[in-house]
């Protein structure tokens, strides 16, 4: 459909997403919920009332004033935890995707758009990465070279770079062949400079979509890994590592220490699965 | 000419269906069609018209209680003297398909992916008919051989994927026609087809509807279409209908303001070239010798685009190169600015070899040639402004004829933006916008400005005005004959539609699968046409003028369908569509034989080949 | 079709074979000492040369690849069918995970049915009436479940269910302690205990089985009902589905058409998520006890026991493969364009 009304010249103003987020309330939750969340992992540690990694009351208390949210079986504040995590939960998620993004967004575009013999093999590799069953290698590659932070950052970008190289060249096989990229040829333009100037960046809808929901999906992995023992040591404060020692607990009645870093994490990946969806409308439909 | 007032009298006047104040809605705001009132009587043929977007499309499906999902429709469709919109569901199904027949704009989708064409329709016939499978295989074999079918028992077991556009319009025909409706609706069933293959449609459908006595209502954009094969015309605008007469009528004295403006612009002619000269003495700016291109297709079989291919366009000329899908003209094109690399044959620009040249030493000179294509909004980087658009070759090549970027000023590159749309026609407020926010005229100008923006001589406009609604496609029509007289440059000009090539250019090739048939002045290949491919497709146009209708007249009609380039006949290429044929077409291939008169011609009828001499 | 399903069977078998081999050196280049584990920390150079060379760690990389493919002496390779030897437990590891992949198939089986049963007339519903109260409901419910992670959502239905209300069993396991499992045939409890006539035991496994399985149907039918809603919603507003009513077919031939034409890419999501499944279980089955494929695949990484990895990983792709494959099938008989592909 080419537009028949030309519509009104619209100007480039700062404030597009405070105006996009006050039509879509969906988007302003998830806005909000990215924001506090990359607030506390950069400040979390430091406004926590207690120390989250040393006994600061008696072991299962309930939540109360003085232990907001109660303490574990060890007597750490749950609160100060919880607040704490993202630190290590959505520093690594966020890290993670960006690190997967960029590479697989470059293999993507130089894969679709040049079409070459390595393009094919790095196409083969990913289509085996892919094959692969994922959380199983997660967890290989974190237990196998020590289950720190960086190994997890390693990891996760590993497996989530194939999405993103798949998204983009499919965009890019699809750019290729549309007639500007033809006119900018024609013009005299180098394939590079088509591929970075022209194709890159009317390919990056997807990637821009997936990049929010693999956020998500990161913070989700790094709890799951905890929980069965192959993610981050403890104490580190961390979600998925909170939930897992009070399991045994919640079969004898204490629901706090890991009801509320489950919330924690649900609100965090819905958050972000908000945003993607918003950007999903806007962008896609 | 005395009885056009009353419409179609010498038909009965029976009503077939009536509509009264019919809307449709889609979900909240404005209606696509509001207050539409139609009157169809038995057995005549009703010409729907409007541009995109009027609502004609949805008025056509109201008239059968539709409505694309989650579409509504209100008001009244009296058929039988029974209001369609207020009947059950089970009385709307035994009226549709069986009362009213639909073809639609887009046959292959709106046949089911799944299901073969013979299942399908049988299970139409069944669904109004009592009858056995078997009756209805053999009913569903006549019904497409009536359609003009050959091998029809065995195109029932092919899915509609593999059925080219025309085959399965031909199949959505039979299907409609099954159950011989009252009223046959048709909308824009032509669109997606080449000429040829749109006027043997047209044909079949208006002789369908004559046999079997049904009223048909014609929704179209052409008013070539409404000129040869409709008794009366309703025109729609805004989602209202604005005018309602007989054809003759119409074209005699138009009423509404807008029925005017169309009328005007669809048979405006606006010739400005001198009579065609040929400029026997002055050099051929592009001169093709034996050009020949090949692809492979993903099933590793090979499509022979272009077959050595002979050019000659002298400076400040425009050539036409005319043909229908698969004629290889659009690689012509890519080839002669090197977007394609061609596998025989050379491309002499200004007397130098271009395709011997490396990538990189031929870039600089690609300020002397450009291209604009088809779809304008596809050939704009839909994230960059006008502004930049334009901008990009002089970024690259500075202002053109040889000077490095580097010395071209930002304030000159400024001051050439501001000439640059001024020359195409667009106003200076346009330069911040983006492609969508242009209507598809002022994009394809946009085009054209940053084609222009190195003045490069020569200039490959490939199919420019196709996807321009009617009257963008007038007024760029008239910019490029302007544009060439003011500024000297030579055009190839690509198009299927003859009488933009008609309006722009001195010299004409006409291709077809892959080889040049005719090429000579335009009087020659458009007054005297020669072979008979040009002759077909001349007779395929349909004019605006409804004292001289193709359904009057006899024709001379191509039979079948396109071959697939894939797939060449081992003969002359058209010799299983020719009314020509003979046994020495089939065996032999054909050469291009230049004629006394300086035409070229590709049939031994036509022009000898001096070839059995050597 | 027979060339079809050769050329992807023999794409697949240079999958597996390309997995196998750079798991294989992928595990011996990460950093882990194997050896160390089992001998201790403090265990005297001797011991642990003596243990290395147990483990055939100490010959050359690729001299191991050859052993562990080909067999050496007696001992047959993975060419032969031999999935080697577990370094913990010292049985076969064959034998080990077929005890534990017939586990996780009966429990991810359930929970796909149930999550269809739940999804399908769901999203088919929200398709219809887009924009209604329950399009929104079932809109944000595709959002949360997903964000959630599913040992959580297990632990808080055993909360509630067998802590508060006492209706469920305790996570800890596949039977109550006190009943004597059913002779072992295929290794699914419910089958078993039928086959064996034990119907004490089929309600017992099945009572143990609910909660697992409505854990996993709880997270799997969002994207499943997500997938068939806009199916649906292409399908419905399909010129064809437009062209068949305006053709006055009868109802039923209209709604099956249409059925059939949003099937497609909801049974790809499906196969993908359950060759995803075959491994992601793996949270569901640590809250519950269930000692399934995922559960003994985190036991062999953390044990560093590169048989047992190396053997799961060969079963869950080539089983993934499998699924692939039928799929493309599937899809080819379903849709006619799909068979040229």
């Amino acid at each position: 459909m080419t537009a028949t009304a030309p519509t009104v010249g619209h100007p480039k103003r700062p404030h597009r997403l405070i105006a996009a987020a006050r039509r879509d309330p969906l988007l302003t939750i998830g806005l909000c919920i990215v924001a506090l969340s990359i607030f506390l992992a950069l400040f979390g540690t430091l406004i926590a009332p207690k120390s989250p990694t040393e006994p600061t009351g008696a072991p299962s208390e309930h939540p109360s004033l003085s232990h907001w949210m109660g303490t574990d079986a060890s007597g750490l504040d749950v609160f100060s935890q919880v607040i704490s995590a993202p630190r290590t939960d959505v520093v690594l998620a966020v890290s993670a995707a960006l690190v997967s993004s960029v590479l697989g967004t470059l293999i993507g575009l130089t894969a679709g758009y040049f079409r070459t013999w390595w393009a094919e093999v790095v196409m083969r590799i990913s289509d085996v990465l892919q094959a692969f069953p994922v959380f199983i290698l997660g967890m290989m590659l974190v237990a196998l070279s020590g289950r720190n932070t960086g190994n997890l950052i390693v990891a996760l970008s590993l497996l989530y770079t194939p999405i993103f190289i798949r998204l983009t060249r499919a965009e890019v096989l699809t750019q290729r062949n549309r007639s500007y990229v033809e006119s900018a040829r024609a013009m005299g333009n180098s394939e590079w400079k088509i591929a970075f100037r022209h194709v890159l960046p009317n390919s990056l809808a997807p990637s821009l979509i997936q990049l929010s929901v693999t956020v998500g999906f990161g913070i989700l992995l790094t709890a799951g890994l905890s929980y069965v023992g192959a993610g981050v040591r403890p104490p580190t404060p961390e979600w998925g590592l909170m939930i897992s020692s009070s399991a045994n607990q919640l079969i004898l009645g204490e629901w706090w220490p890991s009801v509320f870093p489950g919330l924690a994490i649900s609100f965090t990946v819905f958050g972000f699965a908000a945003v993607g969806n918003a950007i999903e409308r806007r962008v896609g439909g | 000419m005395t009885d056009v007032s009353t419409p179609s009298s010498a038909v009965d006047q029976e009503v077939v269906l009536e509509a009264r104040g019919v809307c449709v809605s889609y979900g909240e705001g404005t209606n696509a069609v509001s207050d539409f009132d139609l009157r169809i009587h038995r057995g005549e043929i009703v010409g729907l018209l409007g541009e995109s977007g009027c609502g004609k499309t949805s008025a056509a499906l109201a008239l059968m209680g539709l409505a694309r999902h989650p579409g509504r429709v209100s008001g009244s469709v009296l058929y039988d003297n029974r209001n369609l919109l207020e009947m059950s569901d089970a009385e709307l199904r035994d009226i549709r398909g069986r009362s009213i027949g639909l073809i639609t704009q887009k046959p292959r989708q709106s046949l089911n992916p799944l299901l073969t064409i013979g299942t399908q329709i049988s299970r139409v016939f069944r669904a109004h008919n009592r009858v056995s499978k078997e009756e209805a295989q053999t009913h569903a074999i006549e019904l497409l051989e009536a359609v003009g079918i050959n091998d029809a028992s065995r195109r029932l077991t092919a899915y509609p994927h593999e059925l080219s556009g025309g085959m399965a319009q031909r199949a959505l025909i039979s299907m409609a026609m099954s159950s011989r409706p009252q009223l046959l609706i048709a909308d824009e069933p032509t669109s997606g087809l080449d000429v040829t293959i749109q006027a043997q449609f047209l044909d079949r459908m208006w002789e369908r509807a004559q046999a079997t006595g049904s009223a048909v209502l014609l929704v179209t954009q052409d008013l070539g279409i409404i000129a040869n094969y409709c008794d009366r015309i309703v025109v729609m605008a805004d989602g209202r209908v604005i005018e309602e007469r007989t054809v003759r009528e119409f074209f005699l004295s138009p009423q509404q303001e807008y029925s005017k403006r169309i009328l005007a612009v669809q048979s405006a002619d606006t010739t400005t070239n001198p009579a065609a000269r040929r400029l026997e003495g002055s050099d051929a700016l592009v001169e093709v010798k034996a050009l020949s291109k090949h692809f492979v297709l993903p099933d590793k079989r090979r499509l022979q685009a272009v077959q050595s291919v002979d050019l000659s366009i002298p400076a400040g000329h425009a050539v036409g190169l005319v043909g229908e899908s698969g004629s290889g003209k659009t690689t012509v094109g890519r080839l002669l600015v090197r977007l394609l690399e061609p596998d025989a044959g050379t491309v002499l620009f200004a007397g130098r070899d271009i395709t011997a040249l490396d990538a990189k030493a031929f870039r600089p000179q690609r300020a002397r040639m450009q291209i604009v294509f088809q779809d304008p909004f596809d050939s704009l980087n839909p994230r960059w402004t006008v502004d930049r658009i334009v901008r990009e070759p002089l970024d690259l090549h500075g202002l053109g004829r040889g000077e490095p970027a580097s010395n071209t000023t930002h304030a000159e590159k400024q001051q050439r933006i501001a000439e640059l749309l001024d020359l195409v026609g667009l106003s200076p407020d346009t330069r911040n916008r983006k492609a969508a926010a242009l209507s598809a005229g002022e994009q394809q100008r946009v085009c054209l400005a940053r084609a222009l923006a190195t003045q490069p001589e020569f200039l490959v406009l490939d199919e420019p005005t196709s996807a321009l609604p009617p009257a963008a496609r007038v007024e760029m029509v008239k910019l490029l004959a302007d544009l060439r007289r003011r500024l000297g440059i030579s055009y190839l000009f690509i198009s299927h539609d003859l009488w933009t090539v008609g309006q722009v250019c001195d010299e004409v090739a006409v291709m077809y699968l892959s080889q040049i048939v005719e090429q000579g002045t335009r009087a020659q290949v458009f007054e005297h046409p020669s072979h008979p491919y040009t002759q077909a497709l001349l007779d395929s146009v349909l004019l605006p003028d409804p004292t001289d209708r193709r359904v009057d007249r006899e024709r001379k009609d191509l039979a079948g369908e396109i071959p697939s380039p894939v797939d060449l006949p081992a003969g002359c290429y058209l010799a299983g569509r020719c009314p020509l044929v003979e046994d020495r077409c089939r065996a032999e291939r054909q050469e291009l034989v230049t004629m006394g008169d300086g035409r070229s011609v590709r049939c031994w009828k036509v022009a000898p080949a001096t070839r059995s001499a050597s | 079709m027979t060339r079809f399903v050769a050329r992807r069977l023999v794409i697949a078998v240079v999958q597996v074979a390309a997995i196998t081999i750079a798991v294989f050196l992928l595990i011996r280049a990460l950093p882990a000492d194997p050896v160390a584990t089992r001998v201790g920390f403090n265990a005297s150079p001797d011991v642990y040369r003596k243990a290395k060379a147990d483990l055939g760690l100490d010959r050359s990389t690729l001299s191991q690849l050859g052993t562990y493919l080909g067999g050496s002496g007696t001992e047959r390779g993975l060419l032969a069918g031999n999935l080697g030897t577990s370094w913990a437990s010292g049985s076969t590891v064959a034998s080990e995970i077929g005890d534990a992949l017939p586990i996780t198939l009966e429990l991810i089986s359930l929970s796909f049915l149930l999550a269809g049963a739940i999804a399908i007339p769901l999203g088919m519903r929200t398709a219809r009436r887009p924009g209604k109260a329950l399009d929104k409901a079932v809109f944000g419910y595709g959002l949360f479940a997903g964000a959630a992670p599913e040992f959580w959502w297990g632990l808080m239905l055993v909360f509630v269910f067998y802590f508060k209300l006492g209706w469920a069993p305790a996570p800890l396991g596949r039977l109550s302690p006190q009943l004597q499992a059913p002779t072992q045939r295929t290794g699914a409890i419910l089958i078993d205990s039928l086959l064996a006539g034990r119907l004490d035991a089929f309600w017992d496994g099945l009572r143990h089985l609910i909660l697992p399985v409505v854990t996993l149907a709880f997270v799997l039918s969002g994207p499943i009902m997500k997938m068939v809603r806009q199916s649906m919603t292409r399908v419905l507003g399909s010129d064809f589905v437009l062209y068949a009513q305006a053709a006055g077919l009868p109802p039923r031939q209209v709604s099956r058409s249409t059925l059939r034409a949003a099937f497609g890419p909801v049974l790809t999501l499906t196969s993908i998520l359950y060759g995803f499944m075959l491994g992601g279980a793996v949270l569901v089955e640590s809250v519950f006890s269930l000692g399934g494929l995922g559960q003994y695949s985190v036991k062999s990484v953390l044990e560093f026991n590169y048989p047992s990895i190396q053997g799961v990983v060969l079963v869950i792709t080539v089983l993934s493969l499998v699924i692939y494959l039928v799929l493309d099938v599937l899809l080819a008989l379903l849709d006619p364009r799909a068979r040229h592909r």
